[in-house]
Protein backbone atom coordinates (compact mmCIF):
# COMPACT_ATOMS: atom_id res chain seq x y z
CA UNK A 1 0.00 0.00 0.00
CA UNK A 2 2.58 2.42 0.43
CA UNK A 3 3.86 1.77 -2.45
CA UNK A 4 1.32 2.94 -4.43
CA UNK A 5 1.42 6.45 -2.24
CA UNK A 6 5.39 6.58 -3.14
CA UNK A 7 4.50 5.73 -6.91
CA UNK A 8 2.21 8.78 -6.41
CA UNK A 9 4.75 10.96 -5.31
CA UNK A 10 8.61 10.17 -6.61
CA UNK A 11 10.06 12.68 -4.83
CA UNK A 12 9.67 10.79 -1.55
CA UNK A 13 11.94 7.89 -2.97
CA UNK A 14 14.89 10.54 -3.43
CA UNK A 15 14.63 11.69 -0.02
CA UNK A 16 14.70 8.41 1.28
CA UNK A 17 18.09 7.58 -0.73
CA UNK A 18 19.25 11.37 0.86
CA UNK A 19 18.83 10.36 3.92
CA UNK A 20 20.34 7.13 3.86
CA UNK A 21 23.10 7.32 1.75
CA UNK A 22 24.72 9.54 4.45
CA UNK A 23 23.94 7.48 7.14
CA UNK A 24 24.90 4.18 5.33
CA UNK A 25 28.27 6.10 4.76
CA UNK A 26 28.93 7.45 7.82
CA UNK A 27 28.48 4.36 9.36
CA UNK A 28 30.78 2.26 6.84
CA UNK A 29 33.46 4.58 6.05
CA UNK A 30 35.20 4.37 9.67
CA UNK A 31 35.34 0.23 8.51
CA UNK A 32 36.27 0.60 5.45
CA UNK A 33 39.18 3.49 6.41
CA UNK A 34 40.79 0.78 9.02
CA UNK A 35 40.96 -1.95 6.33
CA UNK A 36 42.13 0.32 4.15
CA UNK A 37 44.96 1.50 6.15
CA UNK A 38 45.72 -2.03 7.68
CA UNK A 39 46.99 -2.21 3.27
CA UNK A 40 48.97 0.67 3.19
CA UNK A 41 52.43 0.30 3.09
CA UNK A 42 54.74 2.19 5.57
CA UNK A 43 55.87 5.08 3.48
CA UNK A 44 51.98 5.61 2.05
CA UNK A 45 49.80 5.61 5.82
CA UNK A 46 49.52 9.20 5.56
CA UNK A 47 47.59 8.97 1.61
CA UNK A 48 44.07 10.26 1.46
CA UNK A 49 43.27 8.44 -1.24
CA UNK A 50 40.23 6.40 -0.57
CA UNK A 51 41.29 2.87 -1.55
CA UNK A 52 45.66 1.84 -1.44
CA UNK A 53 47.17 2.73 -4.02
CA UNK A 54 49.86 -0.20 -3.90
CA UNK A 55 48.32 -3.00 -1.24
CA UNK A 56 51.02 -4.44 1.20
CA UNK A 57 50.04 -6.93 4.05
CA UNK A 58 53.95 -5.58 5.64
CA UNK A 59 51.48 -4.38 8.25
CA UNK A 60 49.96 -7.79 9.66
CA UNK A 61 53.19 -8.86 9.52
CA UNK A 62 54.49 -6.64 11.73
CA UNK A 63 51.50 -6.92 13.97
CA UNK A 64 52.10 -10.72 13.98
CA UNK A 65 55.77 -10.65 15.13
CA UNK A 66 54.90 -8.02 17.41
CA UNK A 67 52.33 -10.03 19.68
CA UNK A 68 51.28 -13.33 19.79
CA UNK A 69 48.18 -12.48 17.61
CA UNK A 70 47.54 -16.24 16.60
CA UNK A 71 47.47 -17.19 20.13
CA UNK A 72 44.90 -14.40 21.05
CA UNK A 73 42.74 -15.08 17.98
CA UNK A 74 42.52 -18.88 19.11
CA UNK A 75 41.76 -17.78 22.72
CA UNK A 76 39.17 -15.17 22.00
CA UNK A 77 37.38 -17.90 19.64
CA UNK A 78 37.63 -20.66 22.17
CA UNK A 79 36.47 -18.58 25.06
CA UNK A 80 33.56 -17.13 22.29
CA UNK A 81 32.62 -20.58 21.34
CA UNK A 82 32.20 -21.89 24.89
CA UNK A 83 30.70 -19.06 26.22
CA UNK A 84 28.18 -19.18 23.68
CA UNK A 85 27.99 -22.97 24.02
CA UNK A 86 27.33 -22.77 27.97
CA UNK A 87 24.76 -19.72 27.09
CA UNK A 88 22.66 -21.79 24.40
CA UNK A 89 22.34 -24.38 26.51
CA UNK A 90 20.78 -23.16 29.94
CA UNK A 91 18.74 -20.26 28.36
CA UNK A 92 17.36 -23.53 25.95
CA UNK A 93 16.40 -25.11 29.27
CA UNK A 94 15.70 -22.44 31.30
CA UNK A 95 12.94 -21.10 28.86
CA UNK A 96 11.52 -24.10 28.31
CA UNK A 97 10.42 -24.51 32.13
CA UNK A 98 9.21 -20.68 31.70
CA UNK A 99 7.42 -21.57 28.53
CA UNK A 100 6.09 -24.82 29.66
CA UNK A 101 5.24 -24.50 33.37
CA UNK A 102 3.06 -22.22 35.54
CA UNK A 103 5.10 -23.28 39.02
CA UNK A 104 5.51 -21.18 42.14
CA UNK A 105 7.46 -17.76 41.84
CA UNK A 106 7.34 -18.13 38.24
CA UNK A 107 6.78 -14.59 37.60
CA UNK A 108 8.99 -13.46 40.32
CA UNK A 109 11.80 -15.62 38.77
CA UNK A 110 11.53 -14.25 35.73
CA UNK A 111 11.78 -10.59 36.96
CA UNK A 112 14.60 -11.43 38.48
CA UNK A 113 16.25 -12.68 35.35
CA UNK A 114 15.15 -9.55 33.59
CA UNK A 115 16.59 -8.05 36.05
CA UNK A 116 19.75 -8.94 35.81
CA UNK A 117 19.78 -6.25 33.07
CA UNK A 118 20.43 -3.68 35.29
CA UNK A 119 23.01 -4.47 37.37
CA UNK A 120 26.23 -2.58 36.04
CA UNK A 121 28.72 -4.78 35.62
CA UNK A 122 31.01 -2.58 37.52
CA UNK A 123 29.20 -3.28 40.80
CA UNK A 124 30.11 -6.93 40.73
CA UNK A 125 33.49 -7.02 39.08
CA UNK A 126 35.11 -6.75 42.03
CA UNK A 127 33.24 -9.55 44.19
CA UNK A 128 33.35 -11.49 40.37
CA UNK A 129 37.14 -10.49 39.96
CA UNK A 130 37.81 -12.26 44.01
CA UNK A 131 35.88 -15.38 43.56
CA UNK A 132 37.81 -16.17 39.89
CA UNK A 133 40.99 -15.82 41.85
CA UNK A 134 39.60 -17.82 44.85
CA UNK A 135 39.05 -20.51 42.19
CA UNK A 136 42.34 -20.27 41.15
CA UNK A 137 41.49 -19.37 37.31
CA UNK A 138 43.33 -16.31 36.63
CA UNK A 139 45.35 -15.60 33.54
CA UNK A 140 43.29 -18.71 31.90
CA UNK A 141 40.94 -18.83 29.46
CA UNK A 142 37.99 -20.60 31.59
CA UNK A 143 38.04 -17.47 34.30
CA UNK A 144 36.39 -15.82 30.97
CA UNK A 145 34.11 -18.27 30.42
CA UNK A 146 32.30 -19.52 34.30
CA UNK A 147 31.11 -15.91 34.52
CA UNK A 148 29.22 -15.85 31.62
CA UNK A 149 27.44 -19.28 31.72
CA UNK A 150 24.05 -18.00 31.62
CA UNK A 151 22.62 -14.71 30.11
CA UNK A 152 19.36 -12.89 31.15
CA UNK A 153 19.13 -12.09 27.05
CA UNK A 154 18.99 -15.16 25.59
CA UNK A 155 16.59 -16.67 27.95
CA UNK A 156 14.03 -13.51 27.70
CA UNK A 157 14.57 -13.90 23.76
CA UNK A 158 13.93 -18.05 23.30
CA UNK A 159 11.06 -17.95 25.97
CA UNK A 160 9.35 -15.71 23.22
CA UNK A 161 9.95 -17.78 20.48
CA UNK A 162 9.22 -20.96 22.78
CA UNK A 163 5.74 -19.28 23.64
CA UNK A 164 4.94 -18.35 19.75
CA UNK A 165 5.28 -21.81 19.14
CA UNK A 166 2.21 -23.94 18.23
CA UNK A 167 1.09 -25.86 21.28
CA UNK A 168 -0.76 -28.50 19.36
CA UNK A 169 2.04 -29.91 17.93
CA UNK A 170 3.68 -30.32 21.62
CA UNK A 171 0.47 -31.64 23.36
CA UNK A 172 0.57 -34.11 19.95
CA UNK A 173 3.87 -35.36 21.13
CA UNK A 174 2.90 -35.70 24.60
CA UNK A 175 0.00 -37.96 23.69
CA UNK A 176 1.86 -40.00 21.93
CA UNK A 177 4.07 -40.21 24.97
CA UNK A 178 7.15 -38.15 24.79
CA UNK A 179 8.64 -36.80 28.03
CA UNK A 180 9.58 -33.27 28.01
CA UNK A 181 13.60 -33.92 27.62
CA UNK A 182 12.43 -35.77 24.49
CA UNK A 183 10.07 -32.81 23.42
CA UNK A 184 12.42 -30.18 24.31
CA UNK A 185 14.99 -31.71 22.06
CA UNK A 186 13.33 -33.44 19.57
CA UNK A 187 10.48 -30.90 18.61
CA UNK A 188 11.39 -27.82 20.07
CA UNK A 189 15.09 -27.29 19.40
CA UNK A 190 14.87 -28.63 16.02
CA UNK A 191 11.74 -26.46 15.05
CA UNK A 192 13.34 -22.84 16.61
CA UNK A 193 16.70 -23.12 14.07
CA UNK A 194 16.18 -20.20 13.32
CA UNK A 195 15.88 -18.32 15.91
CA UNK A 196 18.57 -20.29 17.83
CA UNK A 197 21.25 -19.88 15.22
CA UNK A 198 20.53 -15.79 15.07
CA UNK A 199 21.04 -16.36 18.83
CA UNK A 200 23.73 -18.05 19.10
CA UNK A 201 25.37 -15.67 16.15
CA UNK A 202 24.62 -12.62 18.59
CA UNK A 203 26.15 -14.29 21.56
CA UNK A 204 29.68 -15.14 19.89
CA UNK A 205 29.80 -11.27 18.36
CA UNK A 206 29.07 -10.54 22.01
CA UNK A 207 32.04 -12.44 23.56
CA UNK A 208 34.19 -11.58 20.68
CA UNK A 209 34.15 -8.18 21.52
CA UNK A 210 34.31 -8.20 25.10
CA UNK A 211 37.18 -6.57 26.50
CA UNK A 212 36.62 -5.81 30.25
CA UNK A 213 36.37 -9.01 31.40
CA UNK A 214 40.02 -10.32 29.84
CA UNK A 215 41.19 -7.07 30.74
CA UNK A 216 40.83 -7.86 34.74
CA UNK A 217 41.48 -11.44 34.48
CA UNK A 218 44.32 -12.25 31.91
CA UNK A 219 47.93 -11.31 32.92
CA UNK A 220 50.16 -12.62 30.18
CA UNK A 221 50.47 -11.75 26.06
CA UNK A 222 49.50 -15.89 25.15
CA UNK A 223 46.50 -16.04 27.65
CA UNK A 224 44.49 -12.53 26.91
CA UNK A 225 41.96 -12.13 23.95
CA UNK A 226 42.74 -10.24 20.64
CA UNK A 227 40.64 -7.06 21.89
CA UNK A 228 43.60 -6.56 24.52
CA UNK A 229 45.87 -7.29 21.80
CA UNK A 230 44.50 -4.10 19.77
CA UNK A 231 44.72 -2.26 23.22
CA UNK A 232 48.37 -3.25 23.31
CA UNK A 233 49.27 -1.00 20.18
CA UNK A 234 46.93 2.09 21.56
CA UNK A 235 48.83 2.53 24.66
CA UNK A 236 52.41 1.79 23.03
CA UNK A 237 54.48 5.18 22.86
CA UNK A 238 53.55 6.46 19.55
CA UNK A 239 50.82 5.61 16.75
CA UNK A 240 51.53 3.05 14.97
CA UNK A 241 48.61 3.74 12.51
CA UNK A 242 49.50 0.66 10.31
CA UNK A 243 50.03 -2.15 12.41
CA UNK A 244 47.37 -0.93 15.09
CA UNK A 245 44.91 -0.78 12.36
CA UNK A 246 45.97 -4.66 10.81
CA UNK A 247 45.25 -5.80 14.39
CA UNK A 248 42.07 -3.83 14.34
CA UNK A 249 40.99 -5.51 11.02
CA UNK A 250 42.35 -9.00 11.89
CA UNK A 251 39.70 -8.62 14.90
CA UNK A 252 36.88 -7.28 13.21
CA UNK A 253 36.98 -10.05 10.07
CA UNK A 254 36.00 -12.85 11.63
CA UNK A 255 32.75 -10.85 13.01
CA UNK A 256 32.05 -9.70 9.96
CA UNK A 257 32.41 -12.71 7.79
CA UNK A 258 29.80 -14.23 9.79
CA UNK A 259 27.85 -10.96 9.90
CA UNK A 260 28.08 -10.87 5.28
CA UNK A 261 26.76 -14.98 5.55
CA UNK A 262 23.83 -14.94 8.05
CA UNK A 263 23.61 -10.60 7.39
CA UNK A 264 19.35 -11.18 7.28
CA UNK A 265 18.82 -13.68 10.24
CA UNK A 266 21.11 -11.32 12.55
CA UNK A 267 19.41 -7.85 12.23
CA UNK A 268 16.20 -10.03 12.16
CA UNK A 269 16.74 -11.36 15.66
CA UNK A 270 18.57 -8.16 17.49
CA UNK A 271 16.03 -5.86 16.29
CA UNK A 272 12.94 -8.26 17.26
CA UNK A 273 14.91 -8.10 20.57
CA UNK A 274 14.69 -4.99 20.45
CA UNK A 275 11.59 -4.10 19.98
CA UNK A 276 10.33 -6.69 22.65
CA UNK B 1 -0.52 -18.69 71.55
CA UNK B 2 -3.29 -20.70 71.10
CA UNK B 3 -5.13 -19.56 68.39
CA UNK B 4 -1.64 -19.91 66.70
CA UNK B 5 -1.11 -23.73 67.78
CA UNK B 6 -4.90 -24.67 66.34
CA UNK B 7 -4.35 -22.68 63.28
CA UNK B 8 -0.71 -24.11 62.28
CA UNK B 9 -1.26 -27.71 61.49
CA UNK B 10 -3.87 -27.08 59.63
CA UNK B 11 -1.95 -24.55 57.64
CA UNK B 12 1.00 -26.17 57.43
CA UNK B 13 -0.66 -29.41 56.02
CA UNK B 14 -2.04 -27.11 53.04
CA UNK B 15 1.23 -25.92 52.36
CA UNK B 16 2.83 -28.64 52.14
CA UNK B 17 0.17 -30.53 50.05
CA UNK B 18 -0.05 -27.61 47.83
CA UNK B 19 3.93 -27.62 48.04
CA UNK B 20 3.70 -31.74 47.05
CA UNK B 21 2.17 -30.35 44.36
CA UNK B 22 4.23 -28.07 42.18
CA UNK B 23 5.67 -29.63 39.27
CA UNK B 24 9.93 -30.62 40.55
CA UNK B 25 10.99 -30.42 36.51
CA UNK B 26 10.74 -26.38 35.43
CA UNK B 27 13.33 -25.92 38.77
CA UNK B 28 15.58 -29.01 37.11
CA UNK B 29 14.88 -27.14 33.87
CA UNK B 30 15.67 -23.81 35.73
CA UNK B 31 18.70 -24.41 38.12
CA UNK B 32 21.78 -24.04 35.75
CA UNK B 33 21.39 -21.10 34.41
CA UNK B 34 19.46 -19.78 38.03
CA UNK B 35 22.95 -21.23 39.27
CA UNK B 36 24.86 -19.12 37.38
CA UNK B 37 23.24 -15.90 38.19
CA UNK B 38 23.37 -16.28 41.38
CA UNK B 39 26.71 -17.09 41.72
CA UNK B 40 27.94 -14.21 39.39
CA UNK B 41 25.16 -11.54 39.34
CA UNK B 42 22.87 -11.72 42.78
CA UNK B 43 25.39 -13.23 45.52
CA UNK B 44 28.00 -10.74 44.18
CA UNK B 45 25.49 -7.74 44.33
CA UNK B 46 25.00 -8.83 47.91
CA UNK B 47 28.87 -9.22 48.58
CA UNK B 48 28.90 -5.56 46.97
CA UNK B 49 26.76 -4.23 49.36
CA UNK B 50 28.84 -5.85 52.01
CA UNK B 51 32.57 -4.65 50.84
CA UNK B 52 30.70 -1.08 50.40
CA UNK B 53 30.69 -0.54 54.45
CA UNK B 54 34.81 -2.43 54.57
CA UNK B 55 38.17 -1.50 53.86
CA UNK B 56 40.28 -3.65 51.79
CA UNK B 57 42.92 -3.28 49.35
CA UNK B 58 42.11 -6.28 48.06
CA UNK B 59 45.11 -7.99 49.02
CA UNK B 60 44.24 -11.39 49.30
CA UNK B 61 45.63 -11.48 52.95
CA UNK B 62 44.75 -7.96 54.04
CA UNK B 63 42.60 -7.50 56.20
CA UNK B 64 39.03 -6.12 55.99
CA UNK B 65 37.74 -3.69 58.44
CA UNK B 66 34.26 -2.63 59.06
CA UNK B 67 34.20 1.78 58.45
CA UNK B 68 30.40 2.29 59.00
CA UNK B 69 28.63 4.28 56.31
CA UNK B 70 32.25 6.07 55.96
CA UNK B 71 32.52 4.79 52.38
CA UNK B 72 29.32 6.90 51.02
CA UNK B 73 29.93 9.86 52.67
CA UNK B 74 33.81 10.20 51.64
CA UNK B 75 32.20 9.14 48.01
CA UNK B 76 29.51 12.38 48.24
CA UNK B 77 31.96 14.85 49.47
CA UNK B 78 34.96 13.96 46.80
CA UNK B 79 34.84 16.62 44.05
CA UNK B 80 35.68 13.98 41.09
CA UNK B 81 31.98 13.06 41.99
CA UNK B 82 30.49 15.79 41.15
CA UNK B 83 31.96 16.23 37.94
CA UNK B 84 31.34 13.14 37.03
CA UNK B 85 27.50 13.23 38.08
CA UNK B 86 27.77 15.98 35.97
CA UNK B 87 29.35 14.74 32.92
CA UNK B 88 27.10 11.60 32.86
CA UNK B 89 24.15 13.83 32.20
CA UNK B 90 26.18 15.51 29.08
CA UNK B 91 26.98 11.89 27.93
CA UNK B 92 23.19 11.25 28.10
CA UNK B 93 21.82 14.49 26.76
CA UNK B 94 24.06 14.63 24.13
CA UNK B 95 23.74 10.78 23.02
CA UNK B 96 19.99 11.22 23.01
CA UNK B 97 20.57 13.10 19.41
CA UNK B 98 21.90 10.29 17.93
CA UNK B 99 20.27 6.99 19.49
CA UNK B 100 16.20 8.70 19.44
CA UNK B 101 16.01 11.85 17.68
CA UNK B 102 17.95 11.45 13.99
CA UNK B 103 16.69 7.38 14.10
CA UNK B 104 13.30 8.58 14.56
CA UNK B 105 13.37 10.77 11.74
CA UNK B 106 15.61 9.01 9.58
CA UNK B 107 13.21 6.00 10.01
CA UNK B 108 9.98 7.82 8.78
CA UNK B 109 11.77 9.76 6.21
CA UNK B 110 12.62 6.56 4.51
CA UNK B 111 9.58 4.53 5.79
CA UNK B 112 8.76 4.06 2.00
CA UNK B 113 12.38 2.60 0.93
CA UNK B 114 11.37 -0.94 -0.42
CA UNK B 115 13.32 -3.84 -1.98
CA UNK B 116 16.67 -4.52 -2.23
CA UNK B 117 18.10 -1.03 -1.74
CA UNK B 118 16.10 -1.16 1.81
CA UNK B 119 17.91 -4.21 2.35
CA UNK B 120 21.54 -2.87 1.42
CA UNK B 121 20.98 -0.18 3.95
CA UNK B 122 19.66 -1.91 6.65
CA UNK B 123 22.94 -3.77 6.06
CA UNK B 124 24.94 -1.29 6.04
CA UNK B 125 23.92 0.66 8.87
CA UNK B 126 24.08 -1.85 11.27
CA UNK B 127 27.51 -2.62 10.94
CA UNK B 128 28.61 -0.33 13.29
CA UNK B 129 27.10 -2.25 15.88
CA UNK B 130 29.28 -5.25 15.94
CA UNK B 131 32.49 -3.87 14.99
CA UNK B 132 34.23 -4.49 18.36
CA UNK B 133 34.53 -1.29 20.54
CA UNK B 134 38.17 -1.80 20.95
CA UNK B 135 38.50 -1.83 17.03
CA UNK B 136 36.06 1.51 16.67
CA UNK B 137 38.03 3.26 19.31
CA UNK B 138 41.10 2.52 17.39
CA UNK B 139 39.55 3.76 14.11
CA UNK B 140 38.37 6.99 15.65
CA UNK B 141 41.56 7.90 17.30
CA UNK B 142 43.36 7.62 13.88
CA UNK B 143 40.22 9.52 11.87
CA UNK B 144 40.30 12.12 14.82
CA UNK B 145 44.42 12.71 15.29
CA UNK B 146 44.98 15.86 15.65
CA UNK B 147 48.23 15.77 13.08
CA UNK B 148 47.17 13.36 10.45
CA UNK B 149 43.93 12.11 11.28
CA UNK B 150 41.43 12.89 7.95
CA UNK B 151 38.78 14.52 9.64
CA UNK B 152 42.10 17.61 10.48
CA UNK B 153 43.34 16.75 7.08
CA UNK B 154 39.78 17.80 5.39
CA UNK B 155 39.83 21.32 7.92
CA UNK B 156 42.98 22.20 6.99
CA UNK B 157 42.09 21.69 3.38
CA UNK B 158 39.10 23.99 4.20
CA UNK B 159 41.77 26.42 5.45
CA UNK B 160 40.31 26.03 8.95
CA UNK B 161 42.07 25.32 12.23
CA UNK B 162 42.98 21.68 13.20
CA UNK B 163 41.08 20.11 16.26
CA UNK B 164 42.17 18.59 19.12
CA UNK B 165 39.18 16.03 19.01
CA UNK B 166 40.93 13.92 22.11
CA UNK B 167 42.73 16.61 23.54
CA UNK B 168 40.53 19.63 23.80
CA UNK B 169 39.36 19.60 27.32
CA UNK B 170 36.27 21.24 25.78
CA UNK B 171 35.81 18.29 22.94
CA UNK B 172 36.89 15.55 24.23
CA UNK B 173 33.64 14.56 25.87
CA UNK B 174 31.61 15.44 22.85
CA UNK B 175 34.09 13.36 20.59
CA UNK B 176 33.49 10.56 22.63
CA UNK B 177 29.64 10.90 22.96
CA UNK B 178 30.02 10.66 18.89
CA UNK B 179 31.42 7.32 18.87
CA UNK B 180 29.46 5.92 21.42
CA UNK B 181 26.57 6.84 19.61
CA UNK B 182 27.98 6.19 15.92
CA UNK B 183 27.77 2.39 17.00
CA UNK B 184 24.17 2.89 17.84
CA UNK B 185 22.43 5.40 15.04
CA UNK B 186 21.66 2.52 12.56
CA UNK B 187 20.54 0.00 15.08
CA UNK B 188 17.82 2.65 16.85
CA UNK B 189 16.99 3.56 12.90
CA UNK B 190 16.20 -0.26 12.50
CA UNK B 191 14.49 -0.55 15.48
CA UNK B 192 11.80 2.01 14.63
CA UNK B 193 11.80 1.43 10.97
CA UNK B 194 10.57 -1.82 12.38
CA UNK B 195 7.93 -0.10 14.66
CA UNK B 196 6.98 2.06 11.66
CA UNK B 197 6.13 -1.45 9.34
CA UNK B 198 3.81 -2.61 11.85
CA UNK B 199 1.62 0.58 12.11
CA UNK B 200 -1.44 -0.36 10.23
CA UNK B 201 -1.82 0.77 6.92
CA UNK B 202 -5.17 1.31 6.50
CA UNK B 203 -5.19 4.27 9.37
CA UNK B 204 -3.13 6.16 7.77
CA UNK B 205 -5.03 5.26 4.16
CA UNK B 206 -7.87 6.89 5.98
CA UNK B 207 -6.58 9.99 6.73
CA UNK B 208 -5.11 10.96 3.51
CA UNK B 209 -8.79 10.15 2.45
CA UNK B 210 -9.45 12.80 4.75
CA UNK B 211 -7.32 15.11 3.40
CA UNK B 212 -4.43 14.85 5.99
CA UNK B 213 -1.34 16.26 4.59
CA UNK B 214 2.05 14.20 4.96
CA UNK B 215 3.41 16.00 8.12
CA UNK B 216 -0.33 15.92 9.81
CA UNK B 217 0.24 12.05 9.44
CA UNK B 218 3.88 12.07 10.77
CA UNK B 219 2.44 14.18 13.60
CA UNK B 220 -0.90 12.68 14.36
CA UNK B 221 -0.47 9.17 13.81
CA UNK B 222 2.70 7.89 12.83
CA UNK B 223 4.89 9.62 16.08
CA UNK B 224 2.21 8.83 18.65
CA UNK B 225 2.46 5.28 17.73
CA UNK B 226 6.24 5.16 17.75
CA UNK B 227 5.74 6.64 21.60
CA UNK B 228 6.33 3.11 22.85
CA UNK B 229 9.62 2.44 21.04
CA UNK B 230 10.77 5.89 21.57
CA UNK B 231 10.28 5.50 25.19
CA UNK B 232 12.24 2.27 24.95
CA UNK B 233 15.01 3.79 23.33
CA UNK B 234 15.09 7.02 25.75
CA UNK B 235 15.39 4.49 28.53
CA UNK B 236 17.64 2.27 27.43
CA UNK B 237 20.05 5.45 26.40
CA UNK B 238 19.61 6.60 30.11
CA UNK B 239 20.21 3.62 31.43
CA UNK B 240 23.10 2.32 29.31
CA UNK B 241 24.42 5.23 27.70
CA UNK B 242 27.46 6.11 30.93
CA UNK B 243 28.07 2.30 30.03
CA UNK B 244 28.43 1.96 26.76
CA UNK B 245 30.85 5.09 26.25
CA UNK B 246 32.92 3.15 28.90
CA UNK B 247 35.15 1.26 26.87
CA UNK B 248 35.92 4.44 24.49
CA UNK B 249 36.54 6.47 27.77
CA UNK B 250 39.11 3.53 28.71
CA UNK B 251 40.60 3.13 25.42
CA UNK B 252 40.69 6.60 24.46
CA UNK B 253 40.91 9.52 27.07
CA UNK B 254 41.22 7.67 30.88
CA UNK B 255 38.60 10.25 31.77
CA UNK B 256 40.90 13.04 30.74
CA UNK B 257 42.17 15.92 30.44
CA UNK B 258 41.56 16.88 34.02
CA UNK B 259 38.24 14.82 34.27
CA UNK B 260 36.41 16.31 31.75
CA UNK B 261 35.42 13.17 29.62
CA UNK B 262 34.86 11.34 33.18
CA UNK B 263 31.39 10.11 33.63
CA UNK B 264 30.24 8.24 37.00
CA UNK B 265 30.95 4.54 35.47
CA UNK B 266 34.38 5.34 34.62
CA UNK B 267 35.34 6.97 38.09
CA UNK B 268 34.23 4.03 40.00
CA UNK B 269 36.73 2.23 37.61
CA UNK B 270 39.21 3.71 38.78
CA UNK B 271 38.20 4.26 41.92
CA UNK B 272 38.27 0.02 42.06
CA UNK B 273 41.23 -0.94 40.27
CA UNK B 274 43.43 2.18 40.16
CA UNK B 275 43.37 3.12 43.57
CA UNK B 276 42.74 -0.77 44.84
CA UNK B 277 40.09 0.84 47.09
CA UNK B 278 37.21 -1.96 46.92
CA UNK B 279 35.09 -0.71 49.77
CA UNK B 280 35.15 2.37 48.21
CA UNK B 281 34.44 1.27 44.86
CA UNK B 282 31.67 -1.59 46.18
CA UNK B 283 29.63 1.64 47.92
CA UNK B 284 29.78 3.38 44.37
CA UNK B 285 28.65 0.88 42.70
CA UNK B 286 25.75 0.62 45.17
CA UNK B 287 25.33 4.64 44.73
CA UNK B 288 24.50 3.72 40.96
CA UNK B 289 22.44 0.42 41.26
CA UNK B 290 20.19 2.44 43.51
CA UNK B 291 20.08 5.57 41.23
CA UNK B 292 19.59 4.03 37.96
CA UNK B 293 17.18 1.59 39.17
CA UNK B 294 15.09 4.31 40.92
CA UNK B 295 15.43 6.06 37.45
CA UNK B 296 14.50 2.72 36.07
CA UNK B 297 10.93 2.48 37.81
CA UNK B 298 10.38 6.11 37.38
CA UNK B 299 10.67 6.27 33.41
CA UNK B 300 8.87 2.79 33.67
CA UNK B 301 6.14 4.37 35.36
CA UNK B 302 6.13 7.09 32.99
CA UNK B 303 5.91 5.21 30.06
CA UNK B 304 3.08 3.17 31.26
CA UNK B 305 1.36 6.73 31.72
CA UNK B 306 2.58 8.42 28.55
CA UNK B 307 2.60 6.20 25.46
CA UNK B 308 0.17 5.58 23.32
CA UNK B 309 -0.84 2.13 22.31
CA UNK B 310 -2.58 0.91 19.15
CA UNK B 311 -5.14 -1.73 20.23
Amino acid sequence: MTTDVAAHRPAAGWLAHAVMMPLAFVSIFPVWWMFVTSLRPENDIYSRLPWPSAPTLDNYAYAIQAIPVWAMLWNTLVYSALATAAQLLTAILAAYAFARWRFLFDRALFALIALTWLVPFQVVMIPNYVLVSQMGLIDTIAALVVPNLASAFAILLLVQSMRSFPSEVIEAAHMDGAGHWRILWRILVPNLRAPLAALAILLFISSWNDYFWPLLLTRSERSTVIQIGIQMFLTEEGNQWGPLMAISSLACLPVLALYAVLQRQVIDSFVKAGLK
Amino acid sequence: MTETATIAPPLRGVLSHWLRRQPLAPWLYLAPAAAALIVWIYAPLGYALWLSFHEWNMLPFASIRSVGTQNYERLLELPEMGQALRNTLVYLVGLLPLTVVLPVAAAILTHELKGRWRNIYRGLIFVPLIIAPVAAAAVWRWILDPDFGLLNTGLKALGLEPLRFLQDPDLTIWSIIWITGWKLIGFSTLIVSASLANINPSLIEAARMDGASEWQVTRRIRLPLLSPVIFLLILLTILLGAQWSFTYIHVLTQGGPLGTSNNIYYLLWQFGFGGLAAGWASAAGIILFAGFGLVAVALLWLMNKVTFHDN
